[in-house]
């Protein structure tokens, strides 16, 4: 078949090839006249010559005898004649080699090779078969015997004989019958005609005609030598065997049954991994070389390993540890203390010196550390008070210092007044005034302020030094005695006599004026002398006014000028006037919990502060007589006693110390506006009326309060008290409270419509718009157009669900609010992390804290550790193979298992590993 | 702790022998809820991870759970009555003959009749208490000892005082701002912001101190930073009603419309409002385990709810100025000069009258503190403070990392740093916080409105206008073809848009025509319909 096969490729490339080898093969078809048949159809399928080349040809030999066969020979020869200008016979000689190489084919080794170079289609195949078993017939009949296949040969060679022809024809014919035989041969004959290729087949045997060389010729001389035994077995195996060999796959498929074969080998390769990676995908963490000695992890575990290597490092060893230089060292060393001589008490006395010197050091630093360390503002505010304490009472002890003291402190006040530092003239307070003081805040005024006090502080004389003018409302609190308010009136008194004094005294004073420098030209002087007569004025003016105030304080009715008093009265209540409106309306607005008796302290306080006030108002537009403000404030005293003595009717007990705290605050304003009154340098008898007012109430209250508490102490029981209290509130706030429940729920369900709205709102009515799509009142009459309808109603249906939806729809008495808080947005998750697909198992996983507080010790460290266990500086190794029996489960997952698979690190070297390797 | 002895009735402490079963249900408890169903997931590495944890977690809880049954200590008891005896006839004194000597120190009055009524705190771990008299007497007592710290007087009204995280601190609510002082009674601040507050709590887990002042502002401040979280208007008029949910920091507040508001320190309108009583409310408290609310009213109401449902569980006749649940949920309320103890013991949220003490006449009681961690009742009244036995109101086993009566000042300065870095902000008060870290999508929009849907557009076609078109060679830069270029480049901006509309209106369509098939035709004229539907 491999023959056919070469032949119908041939056929594409060359008609000399072609012609040659079909002559080839039919050659011997001319001695078998049954295959005649045979070789017509093929010479049906063989190539085609074109009319004209055969009528040449038969042209050429017409002398041939009819067989139709040997018709065909001589076109063929016919052909090679015209083609190649030779004899036929001639042709044929060289066509005997060629045979033989055809025939080569048949050896079975090489034949197989040859299948596997041919593939061949199935058709083919076919096809083939019938060819190849006419082609074995073909051979057999020509390889027969060696006989005959010599003769053949010999009948190349020479002439053919016909009786020699008639012989074979016989013979065939004989071999037909006993076609087994024949077939038993068929190897034999195979492999002796392997000859004229073989090197070791030398043609002198064939032309000898000493017959053909078989296997076992060649065989025979191994006799007897080792592995001939093997060999012949093998032959025979092969004889055996030896079957038809089916024609080579196509190159696609050979590829891709290898790839196929190729992917299981490398599968099952591979295979042996998988318990390995199944057994990390399941741990829920991975260690790494957990038991790797990462060498030296301090300093000094590094220097006591030091060995010296080198030359030097050698040499200095050797001189540092020299036994006898250390010796020499430890003797010399001593000798040295020897020489000095110290006595023993001396010694003993110097370290006792020194260490309580020691000691002392130590204790004063510890305390200072302490000391330091304190970070108590109040603590500070101390220390500070006691320093200036302190130093004040040097000042006192020590003339020298208080000289010096005050020689700084005019220095100072000289600075001050010449640099006016504190004066508005700095940078920063200037621009922060051209801004305007109302545009700052709170600390920025504050400030401005106090460098102004500052200022004041440090202008201020010597005298008046002492004089402490920071009075806050707050903190002056508790620094205010009964004592000092009561000698208020003669303080002022005082007061008022002293800077009479001083103003005469000035004006007494005539000083010289300058005779040198800068202020004696003649301009200054003028100036000087204007400028000192201009005060001389003013502080007669100022006399004057110290005289009639003082007059007038001597007076008790406090006739005041209504000037002064209006002066006061706007500086002092001005402010108060807003506030006690705005107290009394507070007061009024929620009074359902009337138990607070702050409530009523205020009521009180702000009673006060109108009465006050209006008397004030009414003084300053009033110019009548004193009679008139006397009754204003007797009725404002009433007005007060009243109050109190309400209250006194409503807290019993409670009264006492609301009406100090209250006195109390009364004398803080009272003080405050003495103060103030003082520093302008006015009069302010007119403060005294109320004062005493005030006195007087508030003793008469004492009095009250103090009998009335008592009285019902003497039960231990507050009984009366708080009845009191509940029968008080008036006949208004009663039926308030007794039908509060008639409309609470109406006005729970319009907060509930006006929250519901808010969080969904409405849909707003379609509104006609005149003018817009209408003409005429045709379309009036239609009414809205259902588009708009349409639309409102689909809003107001979407609005009902959702409200349907709503977690308080059901009930009728709760609003709960449905406003996103966009703060606590971050604390939820917007989508699902990653390997979760269910909202429900996300959120059952991470039902259970996992912290400290919420877990055993055994089950927190498993709970939080981390995927991947490694310790810093050490290098991952890749994979190594080990194996593992799959079928084992590991079921310890968390501690215990974390144990194992340690173990199994360390002792992992005993095991036997393979190293992974996959074949290509 | 726990354990009283009564004459004739015995305090029964539960069971020795606790039954497996009983011992599932606390391992159920420390699960906190079921496992998810793994068997429905897909994906098989999350499925065994999940597994895994699931394992952790009944690991832990089996621990938790045993711990629970051999490490505690002591056992809770409770008062109960034999044949015809009830329990709220039982005195106090006849309960002091049973108990030992270290409770019976707990029966008490302090009389200090000059200074007012008297409110008071305990601290978490119930050692401390501070005491403020309205007329100015604050005072810190350490209850364990019977030691007086501190006393002093501020000389104006106090009307409430509140322990900061711990007893170094507490704030007072004076006449006219609260101030934080500490132990020694040094003034640390004063907090101007907050104005005349009636009412101030502490949330111990967020570190804020809430406040309610006079004209009905609700101030949250921060103590640690001093700044101010929150500042709301309540608007409903003022109040001096006000308490935290322990569970959640929630703060309500009952006001005199009958109303309980609840209020976190990040929205300016309460979380929940309830019409709970027609009168004005009087009382409020919460129970320890967070669903549970008591709300007393002036009209002779004291009703519980669960804030769940927000329903009524219970309506109580009676009267009560202050409301208080114990640690074990025992409910006091006191009125006048009587207090008197609900119990809920069969554990159907069924409280019913578990004992009464009655003060002298006339004393009239302010509040009513359960102190923590002892079976002991604070009662603070216009006669100074008293102290009585409650069988079975405190929890009989305290957790020292969690509140630790006999703290030494390490430990207690360790705890302050802790609970500092422990500190919650203040937006994860919510009314369910276990809702923390949970999905919460945002409300999305399910379809653009058609305004939005036409912005859009006119984006993109104003995006696409703006690209300049390249010249071309010449002889094919014609205007025109630019022109019809450009056009054409609108036109394919707004195809997507143009689509999509016609999707949704062919949609619509659609459902309508669903709509009037569904609507039946006349007779006459149905069989048309359906020829039109065969077709």
């Amino acid at each position: 078949m491999g023959e056919t096969k070469r032949k119908t490729r041939d056929e594409g490339t060359g008609g000399r090839e072609k012609s040659r080898k079909k002559f080839n093969k039919q050659k011997p078809s001319k001695f078998k006249p049954q295959t005649k048949k045979d070789d017509k159809g093929k010479k049906k399928s063989g190539p085609r010559l074109p009319n004209s080349l055969r009528k040449e040809l038969e042209s050429l030999k017409p002398s041939r005898p009819l067989n139709s066969d040997e018709e065909i020979v001589s076109d063929d020869a016919g052909d090679e004649g015209e083609f190649y200008g030779r004899d036929v016979y001639e042709y044929e000689e060289e066509q005997a080699e060629e045979e033989s190489h055809k025939n080569r084919r048949y050896d079975p080794v090489q034949v197989n090779k040859s299948e596997y170079e041919l593939p061949d289609d199935l058709s083919d195949g076919f096809k083939d078969e019938n060819l190849l078993s006419d082609d074995e017939s073909d051979d057999d009949n020509g390889h027969f015997d060696g006989r005959n296949r010599s003769e053949e040969d010999s009948g190349d060679e020479g002439e053919e004989p016909d009786e020699e022809t008639h012989k074979r024809m016989l013979n065939r014919i004989f071999e037909d019958l006993k076609g087994e035989k024949r077939e038993k041969k068929k190897n034999n004959i195979v492999i002796s005609e392997a000859y004229p290729e073989s090197e070791y087949n030398p043609t002198r045997d064939v032309l000898d005609g000493a017959g053909q060389i078989s296997i076992t010729d060649l065989l025979d001389p191994l006799h007897g030598i080792s592995g001939y035994s093997k060999l012949n077995k093998r032959i025979r195996d092969m004889e055996k065997k030896s079957k038809t060999v089916h024609a080579p796959l196509s190159k696609a498929d050979r590829t891709k049954i290898e790839t196929k074969t190729a992917n299981e080998l490398v599968k099952k390769d591979i295979g042996k991994w998988e318990p390995h990676i199944k057994r990390n995908r399941e741990a829920p963490t991975i260690y790494f070389d957990e038991n790797v000695d990462l060498g030296f992890s301090t300093v000094g575990a590094i220097a006591s390993e030091f060995e010296p290597r080198t030359e030097f490092e050698k040499k200095m060893a050797s001189l540092v540890y020299d036994d006898e230089l250390m010796e020499a060292y430890r003797n010399d060393g001593s000798r040295l203390l020897e020489l000095n001589k110290v006595s023993f008490e001396d010694e003993k006395e110097r370290q006792n010196r020194i260490a309580k010197m020691r000691s002392l050091l130590f204790r004063h630093e510890m305390k200072a550390k302490h000391i330091k360390k304190i970070k108590s503002k109040t603590y500070h505010r101390l220390l500070k008070k006691d320093r200036s304490k302190a130093a004040s009472s040097h000042i006192q002890l020590d003339p020298e210092a208080a000289k010096e003291y005050a020689m700084k402190q005019e220095r100072e006040r000289a600075e001050e007044r010449m640099t006016l530092r504190h004066k508005n003239s700095s940078k920063w307070v200037k621009r922060k005034l051209e801004r305007g003081l109302e545009k700052q805040d709170e600390g920025t005024r504050a400030a401005i302020a106090n460098q102004l006090q500052r200022h004041e502080v440090l202008t201020r004389k010597m005298n008046s030094m002492k004089e402490n003018s920071s009075s806050d409302d707050s903190s002056g609190e508790d620094d205010i005695d009964e004592n000092s308010v009561g000698s208020d009136q003669d303080s002022a008194s005082k007061f008022l006599q002293k800077a009479k004094e001083k103003t005469m005294k000035v004006l007494e004073d005539d000083d010289e004026l300058p005779k040198s420098g800068l202020l004696s030209l003649p301009f200054m002087r003028r100036e000087l002398k204007k400028k000192k007569e201009a005060a001389a004025e003013e502080a007669k003016h100022a006399l004057q006014e110290y005289e009639s105030s003082l007059k007038k304080l001597d007076d008790p009715d406090g006739a005041a000028s209504p000037d002064i008093g209006s002066v006061s009265g706007r500086r002092v209540f001005g402010v108060a006037k807003a506030q006690t409106v705005v107290a009394t309306n507070k007061v009024k607005s929620d009074n359902f919990y009337g138990s607070s008796d702050s409530e009523d302290d205020l009521e009180v306080r702000g009673n006060v502060d109108v009465a006050n006030n209006s008397s004030k108002d009414q003084q300053k537009y009033d110019k009548s007589g004193s009679v008139v403000i006397h009754e204003d404030y007797d009725i404002h005293q009433d007005s007060v006693f009243k109050n109190l003595n309400d209250k006194v009717g409503d807290l019993g007990p409670n009264t006492t110390a609301d009406v100090s705290l209250f006195v109390s605050g009364a004398w803080k304003k009272v003080n405050s506006r003495n103060e103030e009154d003082f520093n302008v340098g006015n009069s302010s008898q007119f403060i005294e009326p109320v004062d005493k007012n005030i006195k007087e109430t508030v003793n008469e209250l004492g009095d009250d309060s103090n009998s009335d508490s008592e009285g019902k102490m003497v039960d231990g029981i507050l009984s009366s008290g708080p009845e009191q209290f509940y029968a008080l509130p008036s006949q208004e706030e009663l039926i308030h409270q007794a039908f509060a429940g008639d409309d609470v729920e109406d006005d729970f369900e319009k907060d509930k419509q006006e929250i519901l709205n808010e969080e969904n709102p409405e849909p707003e009515k379609p509104i006609l718009l005149p003018g817009w799509g209408q003409w005429t009142h045709v379309q009036k009459k239609k009414g809205l157009p259902s588009r708009m309808l349409k639309e409102h109603e689909n809003a107001k249906r979407k609005r009902e669900e959702v409200l349907s939806k709503r977690k308080d729809a059901h009930l009728k008495h709760v609003i709960v609010s449905e406003k996103l808080d966009k703060k606590a947005e971050k604390l939820h998750t917007r989508t699902l992390p990653y390997p979760f697909t269910s909202q429900e198992v996300f959120e059952q996983s991470i039902r259970m804290p996992i912290g400290p507080e919420f877990n055993p010790v055994t089950a927190i460290g498993a709970l939080n550790r981390p995927e991947v266990m490694k310790k810093p500086g050490i290098i991952i190794k890749p994979i190594e193979y080990e194996e593992v029996n799959p079928h084992e489960i590991t079921d310890e997952r968390s501690g215990p298992k974390h144990r194992s698979k340690r173990g199994k690190n360390s002792d992992g070297n005993t095991l036997k590993k393979i190293k992974a390797r996959v074949k290509s | 702790m726990g354990v009283k002895q009564e004459n004739g009735t015995l305090i029964k402490p539960s069971t020795e022998e606790e039954t497996p079963n009983e011992l599932d249900l606390k391992v159920k408890k420390y699960l906190r809820g079921d496992g998810a169903n793994l068997e429905v997931l897909q994906d098989k590495k999350l499925k065994g991870q999940l597994a895994v944890r699931e394992g952790l977690y009944k690991q832990s809880a089996n621990a938790a759970a045993k711990a629970e049954k051999w490490l505690m200590p002591s056992e809770g008891g409770y008062l109960e009555a034999e044949g015809i005896e009830k329990t709220w006839r039982i005195k106090q004194e006849s309960i002091a003959r049973e108990v030992d000597i270290l409770s019976s120190r707990n029966q008490y009055d302090i009389i200090l009749p000059e200074l007012g009524p008297y409110t008071l705190d305990f601290t978490s771990s119930g050692r401390y208490m501070a005491l403020a008299g309205r007329k100015g007497h604050i005072g810190i007592v350490d209850v364990k000892q019977m030691n007086l710290i501190r006393e002093f007087q501020v000389r104006e009204t106090v009307r409430d005082v509140v322990f900061l995280h711990n007893e170094l601190f507490f704030a007072a609510a004076q006449k006219k701002y609260p101030y934080i002082y500490n132990r020694d009674g040094t003034e640390l601040h004063c907090l101007k912001e907050h104005g005349a507050v009636l009412r101030l709590q502490f949330l111990k887990n967020h570190f804020l101190l809430a406040s309610i002042n006079k004209f009905g502002h609700l101030h949250y401040q921060d103590i640690t930073m001093g700044s101010m979280v929150g500042n709301f208007r309540t608007g409903l008029g003022r109040t001096d009603v006000m308490q935290v949910n322990p569970f959640n920091g929630v703060v309500a507040l009952g006001h005199s419309g009958g109303r309980v508001t609840m209020w976190k320190p990040t929205s300016s309108s309460p979380l929940v409002s309830m019409l709970c009583h027609h009168g004005p409310v009087s009382a409020l408290a919460f129970h320890s385990n967070g669903h549970l609310m008591a709300t007393a009213g002036k009209e002779k109401k004291i009703k519980l709810w669960d804030l769940r449902k927000f329903e009524v569980l219970q309506t109580l006749p009676g009267h009560a100025n202050t409301l208080d649940f114990s640690q074990k949920g025992l409910l006091a309320c006191g009125t006048g000069s009587f207090v008197q103890v609900l119990g809920d013991f069969s554990a159907t949220q069924n409280y019913s009258r578990y004992m009464t003490h009655s003060m002298v006449k006339g004393y009239q009681i302010k509040e009513l503190v359960f102190r923590p961690y002892e079976d002991v009742l604070g009662i603070g009244h216009s006669m100074g403070w008293s102290s009585i036995l409650i069988p079975g109101s405190g929890e009989p086993n305290f957790d020292s990392w969690v509140a630790n009566p006999f703290e030494t000042s390490k430990q207690r300065r360790e705890k302050e740093v802790r609970s500092l870095l422990d500190k919650l902000p203040p937006e994860t008060i919510m009314l369910d916080p276990r809702k923390i870290g949970t999905v919460h999508s945002a409300k999305k929009k399910e379809k653009a409105t058609k305004q939005e849907r036409e912005a859009e557009m006119e984006n993109a076609v104003e995006a696409v206008k703006g690209i300049n078109l390249k010249n071309k060679t010449k002889g094919r830069n014609k205007p025109t073809k630019k022109l019809k270029k450009k056009q054409e480049i609108i036109a394919k901006a707004k195809r997507p848009y143009l689509d999509q509309q016609m999707k949704e209106e062919e949609e619509i369509a659609k459902k309508k025509q669903k709509v009037s098939q569904e609507v039946e035709l006349p007779k006459s004229l149905q069989r048309f319909s359906n020829k039109k539907a065969a077709s």
